[in-house]
C-alpha cells in the first residue's frame, strides 16, 4: 500500500465518522424539536472545522506511522517516507475528484430542488452539508477501488 | 471511468527484470521515477502506463518498446463488437 493509498484510507475513515456524527446529530435535533437555524448552522461550523482538523491530523499521523514502519523495516532511523505522487496516483486522484464533483453537483441540485418543491431552507442547507461529506466518502471509495482493481 | 478488468496492453517486464540480473521492482521503480506499487500494477496488467513511462521502462532494459509492451488485438475486436 502506497503512502497515498494510506492517506485515502485515513480520509475515508475520518469522513465516515463525520458522516456518522452528522446523522446522529441531525436525528437528535429532529427528535427533540431543536431543528432550528441556529443549531443547523452550528452543525455546519462544527462539520467544516472537524473536516479541516481531521484531514490535517490524519495526514500528519499517516506520515508519522509510515516513518516508524519504514524505520522498523529498514532498521535505520533516517529512512525517509516515500510520499512520491507518480502518474498512477495522479490519474486515480483525478478519477476520484471527478466522482466527488459529480456526486456533489447532483446532491446540490437535489437539495435546491427540495427547496423549490416546498421544503424549508433549513432542510436544503442540511442536505447541502450532508452531500458534501457523502461526495468526499464516495470519491475516496472510488480511489480505493481503482487502486485495488486497476484501470 | 477507464476500462474495467485486465488491461489490453500485455508486457514482458517480469521476464526482462529476470534477464537483467533479477532486477527488483523497487529498483526499476526508482530508475523510472514511480512507486514500486505502480510497477507491480503494470506487471499484473492492472494499469496501462503513459507513453512516456513505457519508453522510460524500455530505456532501462535497453530494448525497443515493442519488446516490453504488446497490444492484444483480439480483446479490442471483442470490445469493439460489444
Amino acid at each position: 500500500m502506497t503512502f497515498h493509498q494510506k492517506n485515502v484510507v485515513v480520509t475515508l475513515v475520518s469522513f465516515s465518522l463525520i458522516m456518522l456524527y452528522m446523522t446522529v446529530r441531525i436525528g437528535w435535533l429532529v427528535q427533540t424539536d431543536s431543528f432550528t437555524d441556529t443549531n443547523v448552522f452550528w452543525l455546519w461550523g462544527v462539520v467544516i472545522v472537524m473536516a479541516t482538523i481531521v484531514t490535517i491530523i490524519g495526514m500528519i499521523l499517516t506520515h508519522i506511522v509510515a516513518a516508524v514502519r519504514e524505520t522498523i523495516a529498514h532498521g535505520e532511523a533516517d529512512e525517509s517516507v516515500d510520499d512520491t505522487k507518480d502518474e498512477r496516483d495522479i490519474r486515480i486522484d483525478m478519477q476520484g475528484t471527478k466522482v466527488t464533483y459529480t456526486v456533489s453537483s447532483t446532491g446540490v441540485a437535489l437539495a435546491m430542488l427540495s427547496y423549490v418543491l416546498g421544503q424549508s431552507a433549513l432542510v436544503m442547507f442540511t442536505a447541502l452539508i450532508f452531500v458534501g461529506v457523502i461526495a468526499q466518502v464516495v470519491g475516496d471509495i472510488t480511489r480505493l477501488v481503482l487502486y485495488r482493481r486497476g484501470f | 471511468m477507464g476500462k474495467r478488468g485486465p488491461s489490453r496492453i500485455k508486457n514482458n517486464i517480469r521476464t526482462l527484470r529476470f534477464m537483467n540480473d533479477e532486477m527488483s521492482q523497487k529498483e526499476l521503480a526508482k530508475r523510472v521515477g514511480v512507486t514500486r506499487q505502480t510497477i507491480n500494477a503494470i506487471e499484473s496488467a492492472k494499469y496501462s502506463p503513459t507513453l512516456e513511462l513505457a519508453f522510460q521502462i524500455a530505456v532501462v532494459f535497453n530494448c525497443p518498446l515493442e519488446d516490453v509492451f504488446s497490444y492484444d488485438p483480439e480483446t479490442t475486436t471483442e470490445e469493439g463488437n460489444a
